[in-house]
C-alpha cells in the first residue's frame, strides 16, 4: 500500500474548525500543542497541526467531514496515557481529543449497563455504581486518568483480566464516527438486546487503535462486585520460585482474580515511594487475589498458601482489612510512578508468553539486563503471562538509548520465540511496528489491511500506525542506529 | 451437489484455489477429517484444536486435564468447533461464562482464494494487530473457512446443581429474577422455560444453575431456597426443546423487558436465557429484522470474499 498523501491545514480551514466548535475548543498555538506531542511512550514525538476538543457527536461528525473534504489526517485521542505512541501525530494533522465529552449519560441498574461518552474516565464508572454493588471490570493501572474511548481503542487490560477478561469482554456497543463523517452504532444499542445480527463489528473495532474512526459513546456491561476478597502477598527468595508458584496455582484449577508479580528492584522502589511494608530483601513478591463467594474462599486461600510454601515462599501475608487490600493495590498500580527514583527514563515492554514459559522468560530478561548493562525491574500480570520489563536508561546518553532499544527488541523477539505476543495490552502504535512482520505473515497483515480499507479507504484516520512500511518520526535516530 | 470431505488442510486449499467465476458457490463440505486436538496445555489453560472436531469430543479430552471450554450449545455431539464459531452458538450457561467470542484467542482461516491467514495467537492476552478473530465468530462461514481455533479454558467446577421455582405469572418470574440478580447469588444459569401443559396454573418455570466449589454451591442452594426456589432441576427442558428439527426464532431484548416479549409470543414452544434477555421459540410470528450496518457489511464481504464464492451472510 503506497503511503497516502494528505492535505495541509490552512488558515481558512482553521477558521472553519473554530466556527464548528467555538474558538475556546481549538488549540493551535505551538506552546499549547506541546502537551499533545506524545503519549506515555515519550521516545518519539510529533506535533499535530491543531487539536480540536468537541463536546458532542454532532461536532465530531462535522469536524471529521471537514477533514474528509480537505483530505486531512485525523488523530483520535483520549487522555494520552497509552504506552506505544498510538496517539502520535506522526505527520501532523487534526487531533480530535474526546476529553470534553466525558459524561456518564445513563446508568441502567436493572440491565446492568452504563452509557458513557468516550472521554469519560475509566474509574468514574465504577465510582458511580459501586454503592449499588456493581463495577466496570477492566481496571488498567492508568484508570484514574485513562478514558473509556481509549480503552476501546487499545482493548485495555489491567490486573484483573485473568478472571474477568479485557475491555472487549465488557463493551456491549458504541457509536462510531467513520472517517467520512457518517455516524453508526455497532453492537448492542442502549435499549436493545445483547444478541446482534450480522458481523461482530463491535469486536472488530475494539483494539483497532483508533484507525477505524472515532468512538463517541460507549455502552458498558457492569458486573456485580464480588461478595468477598482474599488478597495475599507471597514473599519469595527468587523470581523463579514465584513464577513456578504462578504456574502451580493455575494448574491446580484455581482461577484467581489477579496474580501479579514484582521483582526485587521494583519492590524496593515501590517501598521507598509508598511505604507499604514490602520486604526489601525478597527476590520477588506475588500478589494473589481470590474473589467470589465467601463460602468458597477460605479453602482456596489455604490451597494458594500451600502452593506458595511448596515453592519456598518465605511467608504469605493475608490482607487483614479492606484498607490494607486497597493500599496494596495502590502500590501495585502506581509502581510505574516509583521508577523515577531509579532512573530518569524508562521503556516499558508488554510482551506475553504462555504462562508455563514464565520462569524461562524471566531468566532471559535477567540475561538481557546483564548483557546490556542496564537495570530491568519487572512488575507484571504473571497470571496472564503478560510481562512489563521496565528498561531503565538515561536519555542524555545516546548509547544507553541504543542499548535499551536493543534489549527491548531481544526481549520481544524471545516472547515470539516462546509462542507469545509482543503486546498484551499496550498496543502496537508506532513503537512496535517493526514486530508486526515477525508476529504475522504477509497474508495475515494483508487481511488486517483489508479491514482497514473497509473502515477507512483513504487511510486518513490515525495514519502511520500498526503496519510495517509506515512513516516513522523523521528525527527518530535511535531506531536507525540499531538498523545500521 | 456432492459433499466435499477434504482429507487435510492442503486438499481444502486446493479446492478453494484456482480460477473461479463470480458467485460460483463453493460446494457444501465437511471438515470431519480435521479433528485433532493440536495442543492442550493445562498449565496454560489453553487449547489449539482443528475445526472439524465435535465440541463433545473436545470437552472429553479437556476434561482429562480438569478443564473445559465453558460453552454449552445444543447438541454438542453434532456441533463441530467450526459450526460453533460460525453460528456463535451458546447455551444456558452463557449467563455465567459468556459466549464463545469471549474464549477465542486465535484462529486459522482458509480464505476463499485458497490463502490461509492466522489472527490472534495462543496467549490469553494479546492486542497485536486488529482483532480479526471477532469477524469470524457468527460470520456464518461467509468470510472464510475456519480450520483451526485456539481457546482459553476454564477449570471444571467441582460441583454444579440446578434448582427451579414455579411462577404463576411472568410478572412474578421477572420479580423473582430481579431479586436473584440483586442478591449475592452468582448463578451461571438464569433460564425460564414453559411449564408442562398439565401445570395449568403456571406461566413460567425459573431455573437457576450454580457452579463452583462444593461449599459455594451449597451456600447458594440454601440462599435460593430461602427465596422460594427449592425444587431440584436439570436442563432436560433445553435438550427437549432443541431435539426438534426445525430451527427456532430468536428474540433478544434487555432482560427487564423479557417477560413482556414472551407474553406477546402467545401459545408457542419456548425457552429463554432470561438473565441475558434472549428467548428462542417455535411457531408464532418471526421477530422484526435486526438493524445491520449494511454498507460496512457489504464492504467486509467484498474485502474477504470478492467473488462471493462462500455463503452470503443472512440476518
Amino acid at each position: 500500500m503506497a503511503a497516502p498523501t494528505h492535505g495541509q491545514l490552512t488558515p481558512p480551514i482553521l477558521d472553519q474548525l473554530r466556527a464548528l466548535v467555538g474558538p475556546e475548543n481549538v488549540v493551535a498555538s505551538p506552546d499549547e500543542l506541546l502537551v499533545y506531542e506524545c503519549d506515555a511512550y515519550t521516545l518519539e514525538r510529533g506535533l499535530p497541526n491543531v487539536v480540536v476538543l468537541p463536546r458532542t457527536t454532532g461536532e465530531v461528525a462535522a469536524i471529521v467531514k471537514l477533514c474528509a473534504t480537505e483530505n486531512l489526517p485525523i488523530i483520535p485521542r483520549g487522555a494520552g496515557t497509552s504506552l506505544s505512541g498510538a496517539v502520535l501525530a506522526v505527520t501532523g494533522g487534526v487531533m480530535i481529543a474526546l476529553t470534553r465529552m466525558n459524561g456518564i449519560v445513563q446508568i441502567d441498574y436493572q440491565s446492568r449497563r452504563a452509557l458513557v461518552e468516550a472521554g469519560c474516565v475509566n474509574a468514574w464508572v465504577t465510582n458511580a455504581v459501586k454503592s449499588r454493588g456493581l463495577l466496570f471490570a477492566p481496571d488498567p493501572s492508568s484508570q484514574p486518568a485513562c478514558t473509556i474511548g481509549g480503552n476501546v481503542g487499545t482493548n485495555s487490560g489491567g490486573p484483573h483480566t485473568l478472571k474477568y477478561g479485557v475491555t472487549t469482554n465488557h463493551i456491549l456497543g458504541f457509536e462510531l464516527v467513520l472517517p467520512d463523517g457518517e455516524v453508526v452504532w455497532l453492537g448492542t444499542t442502549p435499549d436493545g438486546g445483547e444478541e446482534v445480527d450480522g458481523y461482530d463489528l463491535r469486536g472488530a473495532v475494539i483494539g483497532s487503535e483508533g484507525m477505524f474512526g472515532l468512538v463517541t459513546r460507549v455502552l458498558l456491561r457492569l458486573i456485580r462486585a464480588p461478595q468477598a476478597y482474599k488478597t495475599m502477598l507471597g514473599v519469595f527468595e527468587t523470581v523463579d520460585d514465584a513464577s513456578q508458584a504462578v504456574s502451580d496455582i493455575i494448574s491446580a484449577g484455581i482461577l484467581p482474580a489477579a496474580l501479579e508479580m514484582m521483582d526485587q528492584l521494583i519492590t524496593q522502589a515501590v517501598e521507598a515511594a509508598y511505604h507499604f511494608g514490602f520486604p526489601l530483601d525478597a527476590g520477588a513478591v506475588l500478589i494473589v487475589e481470590l474473589d467470589g463467594l465467601a463460602a468458597g474462599l477460605d479453602r482456596q486461600a489455604e490451597q494458594v498458601i500451600a502452593i506458595c510454601k511448596r515453592n519456598r515462599a518465605r511467608e504469605v501475608r493475608l490482607a487483614q482489612s479492606e484498607q490494607e487490600r486497597a493500599d496494596l493495590w495502590k502500590c501495585r498500580k502506581r509502581a510505574f510512578g516509583a521508577i523515577g527514583r531509579l532512573s530518569p527514563n524508562f521503556m516499558t515492554q508488554d510482551g506475553v508468553v504462555p504462562r508455563s514459559k514464565l520462569p524461562e522468560m524471566m531468566r532471559f530478561i535477567r540475561h538481557c539486563s546483564e548483557k546490556y548493562n542496564l537495570r530491568i525491574p519487572n512488575v507484571f500480570h504473571a497470571g496472564d503471562g503478560n510481562l512489563h520489563p521496565l528498561i531503565l536508561y538515561d536519555e542524555r546518553e545516546p548509547d544507553q538509548i541504543r542499548r535499551a532499544l536493543k534489549a527491548s527488541d531481544e526481549i520481544l523477539n524471545q516472547c515470539l520465540a516462546l509462542g507469545g505476543s509482543v503486546t498484551g495490552e499496550h498496543g502496537i502504535g508506532v513503537e512496535k511496528i517493526d514486530f508486526m512482520e515477525k508476529q504475522f505473515s504477509r497474508d495475515d497483515l494483508e487481511a488486517m489491511r483489508a479491514l482497514r480499507r473497509v473502515f477507512d479507504p483513504e487511510g486518513r484516520c490515525n495514519p502511520h500506525k500498526m503496519f510495517p512500511g509506515s512513516k516513522r518520526c523523521s528525527d527518530f535516530a535511535p531506531r536507525k542506529q540499531i538498523a545500521a | 451437489m456432492k459433499m466435499l470431505a477434504p482429507a487435510n488442510l492442503d486438499e481444502l486449499l486446493q479446492s478453494l484455489a484456482g480460477n473461479h467465476a463470480r458467485n460460483e458457490k463453493f460446494p457444501p463440505f465437511t471438515l470431519t477429517a480435521l479433528n485433532r486436538v493440536v495442543e492442550h496445555a493445562p498449565e496454560d489453560m489453553t487449547v489449539v484444536v482443528e475445526a472439524g472436531i465435535s465440541l463433545e469430543a473436545l470437552q472429553k479430552k479437556l476434561a482429562i486435564g480438569g478443564q473445559w471450554l465453558p460453552i454449552d450449545p445444543p447438541r454438542p455431539e453434532a456441533t463441530s468447533i467450526g459450526d460453533l464459531l460460525n453460528a456463535n452458538a451458546s447455551g444456558p450457561r452463557r449467563f455465567g461464562y459468556g459466549t464463545v467470542r469471549d474464549y477465542l484467542i486465535g484462529i486459522k482461516v482458509a480464505l476463499a482464494d485458497g490463502r490461509v491467514i492466522k489472527a490472534g495467537g495462543k496467549v490469553v492476552k494479546n492486542v497485536a494487530g486488529y482483532d480479526l478473530c471477532k469477524l469470524f465468530v457468527g460470520g456464518q462461514g461467509s468470510l472464510g473457512i475456519i480450520v483451526e481455533a485456539t481457546f482459553k479454558l476454564r477449570p471444571l467446577p467441582e460441583a454444579e446443581q440446578f434448582v427451579a421455582g414455579h411462577c404463576e405469572s411472568f410478572d412474578q418470574a421477572a420479580g423473582l429474577m430481579e431479586a436473584v440478580l440483586a442478591s449475592e447469588l452468582t448463578p451461571v444459569v438464569v433460564d425460564w422455560h414453559r411449564p408442562l401443559p398439565t401445570a395449568t396454573r403456571q406461566a413460567c418455570v425459573v431455573v437457576l444453575g450454580f457452579a463452583g466449589t462444593r461449599a459455594e454451591v451449597d451456600w447458594q442452594l440454601a440462599k435460593a431456597a430461602a427465596m422460594g426456589i427449592t425444587e431440584p432441576a436439570s436442563l432436560d427442558y433445553e435438550t427437549i426443546f432443541w431435539a426438534a428439527e426445525s430451527r427456532p426464532h430468536r428474540v433478544s431484548v434487555p432482560p427487564p423487558r423479557l417477560a413482556q416479549a414472551i407474553e406477546k409470543l402467545g401459545a408457542v414452544e419456548w425457552v429463554a436465557r432470561a438473565g441475558n434477555g434472549v428467548a428462542y421459540y417455535r411457531g408464532g410470528t418471526p421477530p422484526p429484522k435486526g438493524q445491520v450496518p449494511v454498507e460496512l457489511t457489504r464492504r467486509i464481504k467484498d474485502a474477504y470474499d470478492p467473488k462471493h464464492l462462500l455463503p452470503e451472510l443472512t440476518w
